[in-house]
């Protein structure tokens, strides 16, 4: 758990921006484009540009002036609340050693929290092992280090299924679920669908571990660490088909989700936690 | 190479195959890994039979099967021992001063012994001999006295040292057969051995071994009323008893056989004896002869005295002992002869005397066995030879390869828990 513990993520991602997807309504102070557009807006402040923003925020009459780059802001900029929906369910911890899938889920929750916070938005989570951790959303200073306390405190285990978790998060405007949707993963589609019909952003981050991508083939007998009854021989012939079948399902997966309207992003726990924040958030621009 | 328990390696080469056994044809199920994405695997049968035929688990196999013959050989003590032959022989050969011919017995001993039997001589102690030859020249004149006892206790530990190295073993004994050289014991030890004897008799001595004793001390010395009276038959052994501190010209007395008696007046002690707090002891006995007295003992035995002793106290410490000197011995006596009284005139405290005044080795009497010893001795009755696997048990044979193969087992059985350690997933 040194990955989370230990600051460097959130030092690599300071300055690193979440912009919305789509316009946002609501009228609380923030950093994302107010969907009020054609009404005079009260002039705020100024905020030096950041990289993300929206270039045509930008005041050139005050660069004219000063040279300064900087967006201005009014009263009807939004804020986007948003929520992380963990999977810490047994087949995150994996592989058994290291739990890489976990920490990998739980980096790039906390990365995505420290960037949606940094920009002024409402963040909050909801962790799910064999019990649902909830974390409200929230501006406050200490939101980020409370999300990290809980996810360093998790054992991942069981296997609570995410979705009424995720119908709960009715209302908010953007979700970002980190799982390995080898549980309910039919049952969220229909759920993220309402959302994303709904006005919500959706993000599903598929996280897979590469002893997934490639097992070790030492003619073992492979069981589900959530459901016993599922052993399978795993040699040098039935490997082959096993690759088949679960490409097939990560193909199958981005699809679904893709056509559900939601963002999809299929991520290695090997790979640095703050470069998947960076694609995530630098994925979500504006059309 | 031989093993003293065989039994034990036979049963280990069965252990041993039924372990290579169970490696070939044991089945064993696959280990078993958790993967979340187990469900993407194809649905086949779980369980297969698998062989341990990989290099790795033949080493593994080899080295189990190693430490259970190793262990077994080591249980079976064996033993680096010459070819065994059908028969040895251990001849126990009378070197005692009852020998009138100490060259009679060794020409005795070489016709009995062939090469690989066990020579043992014997007198009053006993010792393994490498050749008869080596041993005459001590035998000149020796004044130990033989005792059968020791000599068939030396023969019965040869043979359970040698069983090893023959099927039989038979035993001979080439001896004066004097009747000194029996004791009560004599009989039981003889019984402990399975088989007869080969008696081989020899010429014993037939002088007298008469003493002529004369005493060095004061005119009102009351012990001259206690020696025996001297003795003018030729060839009589001198001895001389010194009431003090004995003249160089008393010791010449050893030279030519004879005997030195020291046996200074308290409180005088002969040399090397401690003056002691004196202390009243009931009762002194040598050989036979026993007085009941209150002696005032004053003289302590140095504990560092090895000398044979020929008197003793009732509480057991030493009363007189005797060593060698010359060609004969010199004593050291420190029984207080009484001034007051008559017990010096009485025939128990004459018989202490005479013991203590005898010929070196004690008083002699080479007159030989009677015919019914003889033959309790020899055992007609008996077979001619002990089987060598009857003989003394197993474990007082000395196996050190045993332990050297007890440490290569431990050392096989760490290197089978690395195996298992690298074989196992």
């Amino acid at each position: 758990m040194r990955e989370l513990t230990s600051g460097a993520l959130l030092d690599a991602l300071r300055g690193v921006h979440w912009p919305a997807r789509r316009v946002v309504g609501g009228v609380v102070q923030g950093g994302h484009r107010s969907r009020r557009v054609g009404a005079s807006p009260e002039f705020l402040e100024y905020r030096p540009y950041q990289q993300g923003d929206d270039p045509s925020r930008i005041d050139w009459k005050l660069f004219g002036r000063t040279e300064r780059v900087a967006v201005r802001l009014t009263h009807d900029d939004a804020s986007l609340r948003t929520m992380l929906l963990v999977d810490a369910s047994a087949s995150m911890a994996f592989p058994l050693e290291t739990r890489a899938k976990w920490i990998a889920a739980a980096s790039i929750a906390l990365g995505l929290a420290a960037v949606a916070h940094g920009d002024g938005d409402p963040v909050g989570a909801a962790i799910v092992s064999d019990s649902v951790e909830l974390i409200p959303a929230r501006t406050r200073r200490g939101t980020v280090a409370g999300i990290q306390q809980r996810l360093v405190g998790i054992v991942p285990g069981g296997s609570t299924p995410l979705t009424p978790v995720l119908a709960a998060f009715r209302g908010v405007r953007r979700i970002a679920i980190l799982s390995d949707f080898l549980g309910d993963a039919e049952g969220l589609l229909p759920v993220a669908g309402e959302l994303v019909a709904g006005g919500a952003e959706m993000i599903a981050v598929h996280v897979v571990d590469p002893a997934e991508l490639n097992p070790d083939a030492g003619g073992h007998i492979v069981v589900d660490p959530e459901d016993a009854r599922v052993r399978r021989p795993l040699g040098e012939t039935e490997l082959p088909i096993y690759r088949e079948r679960f490409a097939v399902f990560r193909a199958g997966l981005a699809a679904a989700w893709r056509g559900a309207g939601a963002l999809y992003h299929e991520v290695s726990s090997a790979e640095p936690p703050d470069r998947v924040v960076r694609r995530i958030t630098g994925s979500a621009r504006l059309p | 190479m031989t093993f003293l328990a065989p039994g034990f390696l036979i049963a280990a080469g069965i252990v041993a195959a039924g372990v290579g056994v169970l490696h070939l044809i044991i089945t064993r199920e696959p280990s078993v890994f958790r993967l979340p994405t187990a469900r993407f695997a194809p649905e086949i049968e779980t369980r297969e039979r698998s062989r341990a035929i990989e290099p790795r688990h033949l080493l593994l196999m080899l080295l189990r099967m190693a430490v259970v013959l190793v262990i077994g050989a080591a249980l079976a003590r064996p033993v680096l021992a010459p070819a065994r032959t059908s028969l040895i022989r251990i001849v126990l050969l009378d070197r005692s001063r009852a020998v009138a011919d100490p060259r009679e017995a060794a020409d005795s001993a070489r016709r009995q012994v062939r090469p690989g039997d066990v020579l043992i001589g014997f007198d009053s102690a006993a010792a393994e001999l490498s050749e008869p030859a080596d041993s005459l020249a001590a035998w000149a004149r020796n004044p130990a006295r033989g005792r059968l006892s020791t000599a068939l206790i030396a023969g019965l530990r040869a043979a359970s040292r040698h069983r090893a190295r023959a099927d039989s073993i038979e035993l001979v004994l080439i001896s004066a057969m004097a009747r000194e050289q029996v004791d009560a014991a004599t009989d039981s030890i003889r019984r402990l051995w399975p088989a007869s004897i080969t008696v081989v008799p020899v010429t014993a001595r037939t002088d007298t071994a008469s003493t002529s004793v004369t005493l060095r001390g004061g005119p009102d010395d009351p012990l001259r009323y206690a020696l025996p009276p001297a003795s003018a038959a030729p060839g009589a052994i001198p001895v001389v008893v010194v009431r003090g501190t004995p003249a160089a010209l008393d010791s010449q007395v050893t030279v030519a056989g004879g005997v030195l008696v020291v046996w200074p007046e308290p409180p005088v002690v002969p040399e090397g004896w401690q003056i002691g707090r004196p202390d009243t002891v009931g009762a002194v006995a040598a050989g036979p002869a026993v007085v009941v007295a209150p002696f005032v003992r004053t003289a302590t035995h140095p504990e560092s005295d090895a000398a044979p002793v020929i008197a003793r106290w009732v509480d057991g410490t030493p009363a007189a002992t005797e060593r060698p000197a010359g060609q004969g011995c010199s004593r050291a006596v420190t029984v207080p002869v009484p001034r007051i009284g008559d017990l010096v005139l009485e025939p128990r405290f004459r018989r202490l005397v005479a013991e203590l005044t005898a010929p070196c080795g004690g008083r002699v009497d080479w007159t030989p066995i009677d015919t019914t010893r003889l033959a309790r001795l020899a055992d007609a009755a008996r077979p001619a030879r002990a089987l060598a696997a009857g003989l003394a048990p197993v474990e007082q044979v000395p196996a050190p390869w045993s332990r050297w193969l007890l440490v290569l087992a431990l050392l096989l059985l760490a290197g089978e828990w690395l195996g298992r350690r690298t074989v196992s997933p």
